[in-house]
């Protein structure tokens, strides 16, 4: 039983003074830098590889874990209070915490986001101690055309985003795919609708579009509305305490995204993003009363925040046992370890096993020690929105500049965001909702690289959708639930 | 934040982090002066305007948060405030990376500004720059933008030649002023531990015979690095090169495909095969160097000449200069690259990389250089890629 000797020594690591201390700090840096809105997960890991160097590999690796959980963990506060999604994987808390924070209920908001958080981190982490040996193959085991099948489920998700006219919320959704085929294309290196613009070939990016759509429109409508007077009332900040019928509701879907999201977390390149949007619409399709989510419910709250950081622990998996990042963010994490002369991979378990286990060890620890700093200063953030308006307004313009320069240091990144704050304003203004643009741009890119990939794998036969196990029931999956609300409707049709 | 228990190779390792360049570019042009002394303002205004007393207590909290995002950026940056705050344009060289930080461009040129000044040999402060974008476009159109300088540098390698041939940019490598490749870096070819195939011959055979039943996945797309090796080996062995079926995966899991099944062979570079190797899940049929290489596991990978296809791949790296950059200037990186190249300090770099030493003055890799471009364009034209 090595692998029981390797979580010993795992604890041994984690529990040690310095192993505390070091998940202390990672966490601690993690949340504060996570919470500023435009800065994610990728900044704060950037910001603190400079000072692992000459470390020790294991506590520095447990401080560098706990900085991108601890980020994520943080992420939800910007999107919650100002709709400034900083991380992809924060979008679809958006969704419910911000109407949720509108209505004065901030502080309650903050509460849920962080105590779903703990439970998909904690419940996660004890899969992934159990299982991660035996999970490096469910890590391998999607194939393009279960990856098309996969990111066909979560655009289902479409027509459960819209609130009003679903024809709104398709063409929201078609301008989102037509903006991701902006750039090269990756299966033929063809430019695409880039006009001969340098700065276009790499696409734009996704902090582009979340905080332009988000947080920039939220800002002109802040400022077009400025004489309203439900200012005042936005600025209660509500009772932290969460009732019991609220607890109750948070369970179930705590529970069941503790294991979906850690799952999606498991596939490179799903991850927490698709993690949460995936977790959003089940709850939604689960709910007997889907009309409340977008309006600031707790199921809708709950469900994301808890399916994205179990996506992060599951992440760790094809990044630990087999050395594949599988995403922007796990990929500089990879970095990190190989600054520090840690090669992770298939012999890390056996060659490294302290690195190993110490990292997963130092989770339970690090998710505890988040909700201990987190619930007591969710008075404290929550004044953020007590801040009087033009200066909150322009805080969020600057973080959100910070946020976009920061991706390549490129001012053409700039008037993007510019271009996307007042498309996504005009879609305000004529009520065409904007998840479904961002969701179809975040799914839009992968599922037709996956498409194409399959198509080019078989020769150009679609049956190679149809012969992948895992492919084919994602697909009914994803068409029972893109049919089932039409059916409903016609058939509420016939009973009026 | 303090420095201690930090040794000095970080800094410049490190030195053009991330914040610190957030930090820098809007502090020159006065972007945050310029927010802070507006916020403040408007929080004055509205002290006055509404009476609020502890709207005072806002303001404190507003310029702490500010403080600490640009603590953040001066934390990684003490030591450099002299790099950046003497900047004399004659003096100080800016080395380019037209990547992202991480990547085989970035380390290149990280590794040699630290070598350049622990090992003493250029004393002037050394700068890298990430400018990422459409495979190194927008890194190669910012260089040449900088027409004639002497202080610019960039780190180049076979993209230079094969994005610009794909129609990618409108700069190739005879835009600008080749000084000096120092490395080489080769590329292999990966099948699963239990595939039918033992070399690259039994591959190919199969190839031959049946086209369509073998995928090969890579990281860039088709024209570039992982396809054209890939296509430069196989078209020696006689495949028909029309016929290859390439997937490009760009988030990087191709190694995931080769493992669950979906595709056959694997092509990327050596570095990235080793610790799959040596846990027994993938074989290496055949690497693109001339002759084996040295160290643990990579001295196992055959080269595909030893097995009787005349054909190899090199990943040169080197550095260029903007076009038009002065000849004396051109001698004189020469002879420094020159030095770089046979110092001690750069070659226990090349060892913990697994690089290899090839150095090429600027007279020599220019006419390496032509003959590469011809190869390359060659080969597109035969798969209808070229432009």
């Amino acid at each position: 039983m090595g692998s029981i000797e390797g979580i010993l020594a795992g604890f041994q690591v984690a529990l040690s003074l310095e192993g505390i201390m070091f998940v202390l700090i990672g966490v601690l840096v993690g949340t504060f830098i996570g919470m500023l809105p435009g800065l994610g997960p990728i900044s704060a890991i950037a910001v603190m590889i400079p000072i692992t160097f000459g470390m020790d590999p294991t506590p520095a690796l447990v401080m560098m874990a706990g900085v991108y959980y601890g980020a994520i963990f943080g992420g939800s506060t910007s999107s919650i209070l100002l709709n400034a999604p900083g991380v992809s994987g924060t979008v679809a808390t958006a969704l419910d915490g911000y109407p949720m924070a509108q209505q004065g209920k901030a502080g309650k908001a903050l509460a849920i986001a962080a105590i779903s958080s703990f439970v998909g981190g904690t419940v996660s982490v004890v899969l992934l101690m159990l299982f991660a040996p035996l999970l490096s193959s469910v890590a391998i085991s999607f194939d393009p055309p279960a990856y098309f099948a996969l990111m066909f489920l979560g655009l289902t998700a479409i027509t459960s985003l819209s609130e009003g006219s679903t024809i709104k919320a398709l063409i929201s959704a078609v301008v989102g795919f037509m903006v991701v085929t902006i750039g090269i294309d990756p299966q033929t290196g063809t430019q695409r609708f880039t006009f001969g613009n340098v700065n276009l070939l790499e696409g734009v990016d996704f902090l582009v579009i979340a905080l332009g759509l988000f947080a920039l429109a939220e800002v002109c409508t802040l400022i077009i509305n400025r004489k309203d007077l439900s200012f005042d009332n936005k600025q209660k900040l509500g009772s932290l305490k969460i009732t019991k019928d609220e607890f109750k509701e948070m369970r179930g879907p705590m529970t069941r995204q503790s294991f979906l999201g850690f799952l999606l977390g498991v596939l490179p390149g799903a991850g927490a993003t698709i993690a949460s949007f995936i977790g959003y619409i089940t709850e939604k399709r689960l709910s007997k009363n889907p009309e409340e989510f977008g309006k600031g419910s707790v199921k809708g709250l709950a469900a994301p925040e808890t399916a994205n950081n179990a996506a992060t622990s599951g992440a760790f998996v094809p990044l630990l046992s087999l050395g594949i990042p599988g995403s922007g963010t796990t990929a500089v994490m990879l970095g990190a370890f190989l600054v520090l002369n840690v090669q992770p991979g298939p012999l890390l378990m056996t060659d490294r096993p302290e690195i190993f286990w110490g990292i997963i060890a130092s989770m339970y620890i690090g998710n505890v020690f988040l909700l201990i700093l987190n619930l007591p200063l969710i008075p404290y953030i929550s004044k953020i929105l007590k801040i009087p308006r033009p200066l909150l307004i322009s805080l969020v313009i600057m973080f959100s500049i910070i946020g976009v320069y920061a991706i390549s240091f490129n001012t053409f990144d700039l008037y993007m965001l510019l271009l996307f704050g007042v498309i996504g304003f005009l879609m305000r203004l004529f009520s065409f909702p904007a998840p479904p643009f961002i969701l179809a741009f975040i799914l839009g890119g992968m599922m037709e690289q996956a498409f194409r990939q399959s198509l080019t794998i078989s020769n150009g036969s679609y049956m190679i959708f149809v012969e992948s196990p895992i492919a084919i029931s994602l697909l009914i999956i994803g068409l029972l639930s893109f049919l089932f609300p039409i059916i409903g409707h016609f058939r509420r049709k016939k009973e009026v | 934040m303090t420095r201690v228990g930090v040794s000095p190779s970080f800094r410049e390792q490190y030195e053009q982090n991330v914040f610190f360049y957030l930090f820098n570019h809007y502090f020159e042009n006065g972007y945050i002066l310029k927010v802070l002394n507006y916020s403040y303002k408007q929080a004055i205004i509205f002290r006055f305007h509404k009476g609020d007393k502890i709207m005072r207590k806002y303001v404190a909290f507003l310029l702490i948060a500010i403080l600490i995002s640009v603590l953040a950026a001066c934390s990684s940056d003490e030591a450099n405030s002299d790099a950046s705050g003497d900047w004399e344009p004659d003096k100080s060289i800016e080395m380019v990376a037209p990547a992202g930080a991480g990547g085989g461009w970035d380390t290149t040129a990280r590794m040699a500004a630290k070598v350049f000044k622990e090992a003493g040999i250029i004393e002037e402060d050394i700068g890298v720059i990430n400018k990422p974008g459409g495979g190194g476009a927008v890194g190669w159109a910012y260089i040449a933008g900088h027409e004639g300088s002497n202080n610019h540098l960039f780190v180049a390698s076979p993209p230079i030649i094969l994005v610009p041939l794909n129609g990618q940019s409108e700069y190739s490598y005879d835009d600008f002023t080749p000084i000096a490749n120092v490395i080489a870096d080769y590329g292999a070819f990966a099948v699963r531990a239990d595939a039918p195939w033992d070399d690259l011959n039994d591959l190919f055979e199969d190839m031959k015979a049946d086209p369509e039943s073998i995928s090969v996945v890579g990281t860039s797309s088709p024209g570039s690095m992982d396809h054209i090796q890939f296509v430069q080996i196989a078209k020696a062995a006689g495949v028909d090169v029309t016929k290859i079926k390439y997937v490009t995966d760009p988030d990087g899991v191709g190694l995931t495909q080769l493992l669950n099944g979906s595709v056959e062979v694997f092509s990327t570079g050596v570095a990235e095969t080793v610790e799959q190797v040596k846990a027994g899940t993938i074989k290496v049929l055949g690497i693109t160097a001339e002759e084996r290489l040295s160290g643990e596991v990579l001295e196992d990978f055959p080269t595909a000449i030893e097995q009787g296809i005349d054909a190899s791949f090199v990943n040169w790296r080197g550095f260029f200069g903007p076009p038009n950059m002065d000849e004396a200037a051109v001698k004189y990186y020469e002879a420094k690259f020159k030095e770089l190249s046979d110092s001690e300090e750069f070659s226990a770099i090349r060892d913990q990389y697994g690089w290899d030493e090839m150095f090429m003055g600027s007279e020599d890799y220019k006419t390496f250089l032509d003959e590469q471009n011809e190869t390359v364009q060659t080969l597109l034209d035969e798969l209808g890629l070229g432009q």
